[in-house]
């Protein structure tokens, strides 16, 4: 297990005050908070931030926290001293759970703790702290995130997901486990849209329904396809010539090579539809070919011919006429 | 998909086959009929429906809804601060997408 610099992970002195520990927190919440911000790593960083504030922000937790010396280094191999958390009161948990378990990790519903954190604060209860022993209450409802080919929507799939959800067993001890489940993939799926497991989710107690499932699908980038809400889009680049006189082309689509026909005088930019060749469904998405023009290089003796003999051809062609005031 | 019959579970696309009540809404979002109904009346959610108990959501509000609640939960903005988060997410969505084409 390796130690984790929670004053590192918030760019604060150790020393900070409370004050400047929140300031701190938040503003780095705000800058790597997932749904905001569009970096590769904004979800693990979140994490962090997140871990790291549930500690600093609580002053007994600090003090244990801080009770462990300031020669660790992040990252390096740890393992907590016997007794370090000695006369704090947040020792003595029920069961597995730790003694924070049912403590709210600044909203992040699906807080994972690191195993550093749980070595020293214990593991966290069930997941949003339900109620346990009520009787006849509803599981509730998960939620997960499952990446799917574009291809897949085209056609409908199959796919397995590997869940994992906090389970109580008979002595009322939280372990996380995993489970397998086979779901179909429904043709015309985009992303972002939910799929709905009715069931699928935590178990009801006292006999109550289950809750839900809820899997949020998205794409996995393709080589070759953009996708906005139902529409598809591809780039097709065109020789000059083509562009120019018209030709068939061959365009890739998700469902297979179509012939496409560039009208001629077509300039780069534009979109030729292929009407419901989209993502299918019951209001099917359209294909857009989007043209490029490339222009082949001057590097040969005939190749600077043929651009000299274009020259020749259009003596009245000013393509930076309207930049003349 | 070579078998004839599959075993693979089904499910309902929330957004387009799926009207939630506030009841499904605030269990799969973890949050509050309190605050499912500030969200109404601030505009962020426009349920169909004269009266709560008659109010149905389209399934675009879940996605909504949960982001809202995380921003609000994760960020400790007020309401009016998550609408406009909303608002302005909303742009850069449509910004981006116009990126794609």
């Amino acid at each position: 297990m390796k130690y984790k610099d929670y004053y590192e992970t918030l760019g604060v002195p150790r020393g900070a005050s409370q004050d400047e520990i929140k300031k701190a927190y938040r503003k780095l919440a705000r800058k790597y908070h997932p749904d905001v911000s569009k970096m590769a790593d904004a979800e693990a960083r979140f994490k962090d931030i997140n871990e790291a504030n549930e500690v600093l922000k609580d002053p007994e937790k600090r003090a244990a926290y801080d009770q462990m010396g300031s020669n660790w280094k992040a990252g390096q191999e740890f393992s907590p001293p016997p007794n370090w958390d000695a006369g704090f009161e947040f020792r003595g948990g029920r069961g597995g759970a730790g003694p924070f378990g049912a403590a709210s990790f600044g909203g992040a519903q699906d807080f994972d703790a690191s195993d550093f954190f749980e070595s020293l604060f214990g593991r966290r209860g069930a997941a949003s702290g339900a109620p346990r022993s009520r009787a006849n209450v509803q599981g509730e409802d998960h939620h997960a995130k499952v990446l799917i080919d574009l291809e897949d929507s085209y056609r409908g799939a199959e796919r397995s997901i590997s869940l994992r959800a906090p389970v109580e067993d008979a002595d009322g001890r939280i372990a996380m486990q995993e489970r397998t489940l086979d779901v179909h993939i429904p043709r015309g799926i985009r992303p972002g849209q939910h799929l709905r497991l009715a069931g699928q989710g935590a178990p009801g107690t006292g006999g109550a329904r289950a809750g839900d499932l809820y899997l949020e699908i998205d794409f996995n980038p393709h080589r070759l396809f953009r996708v906005d809400g139902s529409d598809v889009y591809v780039d097709v680049p065109l020789a000059p010539w083509e562009a120019a006189l018209g030709a068939t082309v061959d365009v890739p689509t998700p469902e297979g090579t179509v012939q496409l026909t560039i009208p001629a005088g077509s300039a780069a930019g534009r979109k030729l539809r292929l009407k419901g060749r989209g993502l299918p469904g019951k209001n099917p998405g359209d294909l857009y070919a989007v043209l490029a023009v490339v222009p082949p290089k001057a590097d040969s003796e005939a190749g600077r011919a043929a651009y000299e003999n274009l020259a020749k051809a259009f003596p009245d062609f000013r393509p930076r006429a309207h930049l003349q005031g | 998909m070579n078998r004839a019959i599959s075993s693979a579970l089904r499910g309902s696309v929330v957004e387009e086959e799926v009207e939630l009540t506030i009841v499904e809404l605030v269990r799969a979002c973890r949050t509050t009929e309190q605050q499912v109904e500030v969200w109404v009346h601030e505009g962020v959610l426009q349920p169909s429906g004269e009266r709560r108990e008659a109010w149905r959501f389209h399934g675009d509000s879940l996605a909504r809804m949960r982001l809202a609640t995380r921003l609000m939960q994760d960020l400790e903005i007020n309401t009016a601060g998550v609408a406009l988060a909303l608002d302005l997410l909303d742009r850069i969505a449509e910004l981006e997408s116009r990126l794609r084409r």
